[in-house]
C-alpha cells in the first residue's frame, strides 16, 4: 500500500471573492464583445420611452379624491332667491365613475394629497351659493372653487379637473366659475414624458435584467460551460453570485444611459436626491437579477429563455400602474397590483424623481422592493444547480 | 475520509439511471486504476463512458454504488478532490464569447492560481498544445481542433493529478495526436494519471490498460497486449467489434 494518495492538502474549500470575481468579468466579457447587444440595449430604453412618453393616453377611473363642502343656503331678501348649490355639485360629483369621492376636511385632505393617498382635495367654499346669487343679481363677483391636486400624473390630473368642471356645469351652468388649481408637492408641474420616465426606467429594468440574464445563464448551459464548473473547486453561491455581480453591473451602466439620455435629450428633472434613486435602482435592479437566475433553472436554451422576459414584463406593464393607474383598474384585479415589483419600482422612481420624496415617504416601498429581493434571492438559492441533471 | 490505497480511481458496483429516459447508462461498473496509469475507456456510443467520468470527477451524481477518487469519497468529498483533477470533456465546453486565454485564465482563477502562478504554466501549454499564435484569438472562431486543444489547456492548467479526457484527440491531426502521445506518457512520467475515452482503437493500444464498456458494463479489462492474447486477436479494433456488439459475451 502506497501512502502517496493522501498527501493532498485540501484547499480552496471556502468561500472565495476572487472566483466570484472570476465569474462576474465573465459574465461581463461577453458583453464586451457583443457590441450589438449593448447597442440594443441602450436603444431599447429610449425607444420605449418614446413610445410610453408621448403616445400615451388612457381612461382613467374611480381616482381618489377628498371633497370639504362648506357651502350653506343663501336667501336673498330681494330679489327673493334661495340657493344652496354645493350639495348638487358632490351629488354630481359621486355620480361620476372619474372620482371615488370622499367627504372630508380641506386641510386634511391636503396632506392626504402630499402622502399620496388621494390625488385631488376639493374645496367648495362656504360663500359659494351666496356669491353666485350675487353675481346672478348683477354684482361683478369672482367666484372660486378649490381644488388642491397631485399634478405629476398629467392623465389623472387631466381627468380630476374635466370631472369638476362637469360636475360644476350642470349644476350651476356656465357662469365663469374660477377653479383655483393649487397643485402638490411644491407645484411642480410636469410634461406627459417627465412622467413616463420614472415608469420606464422600472419598466426597462425588469425588462432586460430579465433578457440578459436568463439568457446569459443559460448560455453557460449550452456551451456546457456550466456542467464542467460542477467538477471544479467553484461554490454554487460563488457562481450565484457571480453572474449577480456581473449583470448588476450592465444593469448600472443600463440604467445610466436611459437616466442620461431622460435628463438630456428628454429634459427630465430629478426633484429627489439621486443617490437614492441610485440606490432605489441598484436594489430594484438586484431583486430582477435574482429573479432572472431563478427563471433560468426552467429554460434548457435561448428560444425558451428569451421568453421570461414578456412573461414577466407584460403583465407587470398591466397591472403595475404603467399604463393605466392602479385606482382605474377594475376592483378585482387591484389587489394583483400589489403582488407585482413593477408597482413599487414605478413608486419608489416616481415618488424620487417627480415628488422629491425621501425614504421617509417611500419606506413602505423600499421594505416591499427589499423583500422581493429576498425572496427572490432565496428563491435562486434553493433552486441554484450544483451538479449535473439526472 | 482520505484511505490509503494504492488506486488513485476506484468505483465499486456503480450505477447511473437517468431520470429522463429511464436508460441504465451506467450498471455496475467496477474500475481500479492505479497512480501514473494510462487508462483507455473504450465501448460503442452510448455504452456509458462518458456518464461514468462525470461520476467520477463529481459533476453528476451516482444512483448507487461506490466512488473513491485519490483516496477520497465522490461525490461527498468532491471539491476537495476537484483541485486535484482536470477534465476536457467531449463537448469542448468552453467560453464561445472569450478568447483562448480568457478561457485558460478564467479556469486559472477558478482554482485559485496567482497571476505568477499562471502565466509560466499558460506559456508552456501554449507551447505543448501549439497554440502561441491563437492565445488572443475568440474561441468561437477557433477550429474545431483548436477548440479541443483549449480545452485541453484548461483541464491542465493548474497541474492537475489525474487527467480526463473524454475523446481527447476527436478532431486533432495525425500530426499533432502523435505529439500529444509523447506528452501524455511525458505527463505519466511526473506521476500523474490519465484516463482517455477514445473511438481511435490504434490510439487505445497507446494506453497502459485499456476498459471496454458495453451497456454501461465493463467487459474487458487488460492491457493490449493481454486483451489480444485472451481473445485471440491481432488487433483491439477486432476485439472491440466482437466484443462491443455482442457477439461474444465475455465475462
Ligand atoms: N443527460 C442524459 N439524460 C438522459 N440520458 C442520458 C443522458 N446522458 C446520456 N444519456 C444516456 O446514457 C447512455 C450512456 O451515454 P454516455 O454519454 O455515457 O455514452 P458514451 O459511452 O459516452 O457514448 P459516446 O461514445 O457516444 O460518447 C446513453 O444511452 C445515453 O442516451
Ligand atoms: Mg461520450
Amino acid at each position: 500500500m502506497s501512502k502517496k494518495n493522501v498527501d493532498l492538502k485540501p484547499k480552496n474549500l471556502n468561500f472565495s471573492l476572487r472566483r466570484t470575481m472570476a465569474i462576474a468579468f465573465r459574465t461581463m466579457n461577453q458583453f464586451r464583445r457583443d457590441r450589438r447587444t449593448i447597442a440594443l440595449m441602450s436603444i431599447v430604453p429610449i425607444v420605449i420611452m418614446l413610445i410610453f412618453g408621448l403616445a400615451f393616453s388612457g381612461e382613467v377611473r374611480n381616482v381618489p379624491v377628498i371633497i370639504d363642502n362648506q357651502d350653506v343656503l343663501y336667501t336673498n331678501p330681494f330679489p327673493p332667491i334661495s340657493l344652496h348649490l354645493g350639495p348638487n355639485i358632490t351629488d354630481n360629483l359621486v355620480a361620476d365613475d372619474g372620482v371615488d369621492v370622499t367627504f372630508g376636511n380641506y386641510d386634511q385632505g391636503i396632506d392626504s394629497v402630499e402622502l399620496g393617498d388621494v390625488y385631488a382635495a376639493v374645496l367648495i367654499p362656504a360663500n359659494f351659493s351666496e356669491l353666485v346669487v350675487r353675481m346672478l343679481t348683477g354684482e361683478n363677483v369672482t367666484i372660486q372653487l378649490y381644488v388642491y391636486i397631485d399634478a405629476t400624473k398629467p392623465t389623472i390630473r387631466a381627468s380630476v379637473m374635466s370631472t369638476i368642471y362637469d360636475a360644476l356645469d350642470s349644476a350651476v351652468g356656465d357662469r365663469g366659475i374660477k377653479l383655483v388649481q393649487i397643485l402638490a408637492h411644491d407645484g411642480a408641474e410636469f410634461t406627459g414624458l417627465d412622467v413616463g420616465i420614472p415608469s420606464v426606467i422600472a419598466f426597462v429594468i425588469i425588462f432586460l435584467l430579465v433578457i440578459v440574464g436568463t439568457i446569459t445563464v443559460t448560455r453557460e448551459k449550452i456551451q456546457g460551460t456550466q456542467d464542467r464548473l460542477y467538477s471544479t473547486p467553484l461554490r454554487s453561491s460563488e457562481r450565484l453570485l457571480g453572474y449577480v455581480i456581473g449583470l448588476l453591473l450592465i444593469a448600472i451602466l443600463m440604467i445610466s444611459l436611459t437616466l442620461i439620455f431622460g435628463v438630456l435629450v428628454f429634459g427630465v428633472k430629478v426633484h429627489g436626491n439621486v443617490f437614492l434613486l441610485i440606490f432605489a435602482a441598484l436594489i430594484f435592479g438586484i431583486a430582477h437579477v435574482f429573479l432572472a437566475v431563478f427563471l433560468s433553472n426552467f429554460a434548457q436554451n435561448e428560444l425558451q429563455a428569451i421568453q421570461f422576459a414578456p412573461l414577466t414584463a407584460l403583465p407587470s406593464m398591466a397591472l403595475g400602474g404603467m399604463l393605466v393607474p392602479i385606482v382605474s383598474l377594475p376592483v378585482w384585479l387591484q389587489p394583483l397590483s400589489y403582488v407585482v415589483p413593477l408597482t413599487y419600482g414605478i413608486n419608489l422612481f416616481e415618488g424620487i424623481m417627480l415628488k422629491g420624496w425621501g425614504f421617509k415617504e417611500l419606506w413602505v416601498d423600499f421594505t416591499v422592493v427589499a423583500g422581493m429581493c429576498l425572496l427572490f434571492f432565496i428563491l435562486a438559492v434553493v433552486t441554484v444547480r450544483n451538479r449535473m441533471r439526472d | 475520509m482520505a484511505i490509503e490505497s494504492e488506486y488513485v480511481i476506484e468505483t465499486q458496483d456503480l450505477v447511473k439511471i437517468y431520470k429522463t429516459g429511464k436508460v441504465k447508462a451506467v450498471d455496475g461498473l467496477n474500475l481500479k486504476i492505479k497512480k501514473g496509469e494510462i487508462y483507455a475507456l473504450i465501448g460503442a456510443n452510448g455504452s456509458g463512458k462518458t456518464t461514468s467520468l462525470n461520476m467520477i470527477s463529481g459533476a453528476l451524481f451516482p444512483t448507487s454504488g461506490n466512488i473513491r477518487v485519490l483516496g477520497y469519497n465522490v461525490p461527498k468529498h468532491r471539491r476537495i478532490i476537484s483541485n486535484y483533477i482536470g477534465i476536457a470533456p467531449q463537448d469542448y465546453s468552453i467560453f464561445y464569447d472569450l478568447s483562448l486565454e480568457e478561457n485558460v485564465r478564467f479556469f486559472s482563477r477558478i482554482y485559485g492560481m496567482t497571476k505568477a502562478e499562471f502565466e509560466p504554466r499558460f506559456n508552456e501549454l501554449l507551447n505543448i498544445l501549439r497554440l502561441e499564435e491563437k492565445r488572443k484569438a475568440l474561441a468561437k472562431n477557433l477550429s474545431g481542433g483548436m477548440k479541443r486543444r483549449t480545452s485541453i489547456a484548461c483541464a491542465l492548467i493548474h497541474n492537475p493529478r489525474i487527467v480526463f479526457f473524454d475523446e481527447a484527440t476527436v478532431g486533432i491531426d495525425p500530426v499533432l495526436r502523435t505529439f500529444f502521445w509523447k506528452y501524455f506518457h511525458s505527463l505519466k512520467e511526473d506521476g500523474i494519471t490519465l484516463v482517455i475515452t477514445s473511438h481511435v482503437m490504434d490510439e487505445a493500444e497507446r494506453a497502459d490498460r485499456i476498459g471496454l464498456m458495453r451497456g454501461g458494463k465493463l467487459i474487458a479489462e487488460g492491457t493490449p497486449s493481454e486483451l489480444r492474447n485472451k481473445h485471440n486477436a491481432d488487433s483491439i479494433e477486432e476485439i472491440f467489434i466482437k466484443l462491443s456488439e455482442g457477439v461474444i459475451i465475455d465475462e
